[in-house]
């Protein structure tokens, strides 16, 4: 294989549905677009933008992934009998484009620390013979005390979608993605998957890696701090040294239409540990049924209680 | 331990942190940053075969004249392995300064100056079994960059006994040791870390007669948080002193290391199996200090009973006097 895009083994889609650009091989027969299910695909030039520097590579099988899928629809008992016998034979492996961040943080920060401490406060009462007794009681107070100071460290593992397809807080569910098995990107590595195109410029993915930066920093700052506990955090960070870099992770998708008037679900599997997010559709007919005959047992225990039956 | 030796190679350093980039690396192991284009790409690491030991799990090199021995360390049978990720071997290997003979002397008065808790006959008796000269490995590892924290002191304390406080200072760690060793226990390599002359070392293995020396069988990731872990504990000792007050609670310490640079290094020592009472010991003999010796010994308890029934007769004593 080569990989010069003249004989790329590749052919492009785009989706006119969500937008995707996907890379697709060639003996790979998608009809349908596997982040949305929309069979409005049409056949576009292969991209030239900018080659990832990374991917993390799939190490869950397809097999693996199916059944996982499966087991997930089946779980779901509250969702509509239609999408309970989805087929999931449509789930797809995606090279999905990321942005991967690394910087590193200098951090002013000003808290209110509160130190606990104990006293002893008396108090009055009536006894059991109704006379007014004085007691005493221990009594922990917060002493509340002003810090201010510094906090530098290195940025890590901050990843967000280059994908318009794919949201970023579906991105985070299935986080972490181990870096420590990031490979170098040829295209060797995708062939027999398929590889989508960022559809989000590395300006839009910047400036929300930065903001998840500044969220993971107030994670570890909470952390780092002195007292029995604290509020009142607020910090200014500068990042430096930045970088960011197109990665490619690896993400099992399953877009199910299970009928035309109810919204798409979308299943996504993490293709190097397996975690996996979706959220399953409710039918408030099953939910209210259950609902209903949960209460009718409760009724009839206490209505058989009461008789003294039980 | 004073100066070391110069690494003397050119090595990629990382553009944001400064530290030397390893072959194969993507990107830095201490700041993360990637690596643009592997500098070191064409660095073929030998595959090498090594011998692990069943017992304790500690590896040394396979030779194929000598075959499959026992440990030196535990004495148990050894299986050759083919490891996945590149072995790392030791850069520099700190020279044997005693003999054999003055290992055994070493251990002998060792076993005479262990205190009197210890059987009285173990110095006469303990006869030494096994006596091995052998390489155990670690890290040294040296840091520059800053160090924030934060911790409760009793300093201006006012209601509460804590008060919060915070700083911050350059971080400066110069040959901190990190044992790698799987042969000899965490307890065994801090006991001889400190008597180490490491300007007195050799970038090949010295000629020895027997000597063995242990590989570094940990994988190059898990290394790499072994030495961060460490890093950090380095820092929150140095964080300590810079506390206010006399006590202390709840310390806490981030650090921004620059120009992390890690060596691996192969120390000597003896390891010596003795025999007391049919029951075998065994002490590690620094191989350049012979007053440094690190091991288990018998407990003679005759004598501890003895002291814990005279204490408790004392107590009794003492008793009967206060209530008449
Ligand atoms: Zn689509
Ligand atoms: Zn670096």
């Amino acid at each position: 294989m080569t990989a010069s895009p003249a004989n790329e083994p590749f052919h492009g889609l785009g989706c006119n549905s969500c937008g995707a650009r996907l890379n697709v091989p060639p003996d790979e027969r998608t009809a349908r677009c596997p982040y949305c299910a929309s069979p409005n695909i049409v056949m576009r030039p292969r991209a030239d933008g900018e080659d990832p520097t990374f991917a993390v590579g799939f190490v869950l099988p397809d097999n693996v992934a199916r059944e996982r899928a499966r087991k997930w629809i089946r779980g779901a008992w509250f969702s509509p009998g239609a999408f309970l016998r989805s087929d999931v034979t449509a789930i797809r492996g995606v090279y999905v484009p990321a942005y991967m961040f690394t910087a590193e943080a200098h951090v002013k920060y000003t808290v209110s620390i509160g130190e606990n401490y104990v006293v002893i406060e008396t108090y009055t009462t009536t006894d059991s013979k109704g006379r007014l007794v004085t007691r005493t009681r221990t009594k922990t107070v917060t002493e509340w005390r002003g810090l201010s100071g510094q906090w530098a460290s290195y940025i890590d593992d901050v990843f967000v979608t280059a994908s318009k397809g794919l949201h970023n807080t579906e991105l985070e569910a299935i986080e972490p993605f181990d870096t420590r098995a990031l490979k170098r990107y040829s295209p060797k590595l995708l062939s027999g998957w398929i590889a989508e195109d960022p559809s989000m410029t590395a300006t839009q993915c910047l400036e929300l890696a930065r903001a998840e930066a500044v969220g993971q920093i107030g994670h570890r700052l909470s952390d780092h701090m002195p007292g029995d506990r604290h509020r009142g955090l607020k910090y200014s960070t500068q990042l430096v040294h930045e970088d960011l870099e197109l990665i490619l992770l690896p993400i099992w998708i399953l877009a199910i239409k299970y009928d035309d008037e109810s919204p798409l679900v979308r299943l996504l599997i993490n293709g190097q540990t397996g975690a996996l997010v979706g959220q399953p559709p409710r039918s408030w007919i099953k939910i209210t049924v259950a609902v209903l005959a949960v209460l009718a047992a409760i009724a009839l225990t206490v209505m058989l209680g009461t008789r003294g039956v039980l | 331990m004073n100066t070391d030796p110069s690494t003397g190679a050119t090595e990629p350093l990382c553009q944001r942190c400064e530290s030397p980039l390893e072959p194969e690396d993507l990107r830095c192991a201490v700041c993360a940053l990637p690596v643009p284009i592997s500098p070191l790409a064409d660095v073929q690491q030998a595959v090498t075969q090594i011998l692990r030991c069943n017992g304790c799990g500690a590896a040394v090199r396979y030779l194929a004249e000598i075959g499959a021995p026992r440990c030196d360390f535990c004495d148990s049978v050894m299986e050759i392995e083919t490891p996945e990720d590149p072995v790392e071997q030791a850069e520099f290997f700190v020279r044997f300064a005693i003999t054999d003979e003055q290992a055994r002397k070493a251990l002998k008065r060792w076993l005479g100056g262990l205190g009197f808790f210890r059987p009285s006959d173990l110095q006469s008796r303990a006869a030494v079994d096994a006596l091995k000269p052998l390489w155990w490995v670690g890290w040294m590892f040296d840091a520059e960059g800053t160090m924030t924290w934060a911790a409760d002191s009793n300093a201006g304390s006012r209601r509460a006994d804590w008060a919060p406080h915070s700083g911050q200072a350059p971080l400066r760690l110069h040959n901190v040791v990190v044992p790698a060793s799987r042969g000899l226990t965490e307890v065994e390599c801090r006991g001889l870390i400190a008597s180490y002359d490491i300007s007195n070392v050799a970038t090949q293995p010295p000629h020895h007669d027997r000597a063995t020396f242990e590989q570094f069988a940990v994988q190059r990731s898990a290394a790499r948080k072994i030495i961060s872990g460490a890093l950090e504990a380095a820092a929150r000792n140095r964080a300590v002193p810079l506390i206010p007050g006399a006590r202390h609670r709840k310390l806490s310490v981030a650090v921004l290391p620059t120009r992390l640079v890690s060596r691996h290094y192969a120390f000597p020592a003896y390891v010596l199996a003795y025999r007391y009472r049919d029951k075998l010991y065994r002490a590690i003999v620094h191989g350049q200090d012979a007053t440094c010796v690190v091991g288990k010994a018998p407990i003679s308890w005759a004598r501890v009973a003895a002291v814990a029934l005279a204490v408790i007769a004392l107590i009794a004593v003492v008793a009967t006097i206060a209530t008449a």
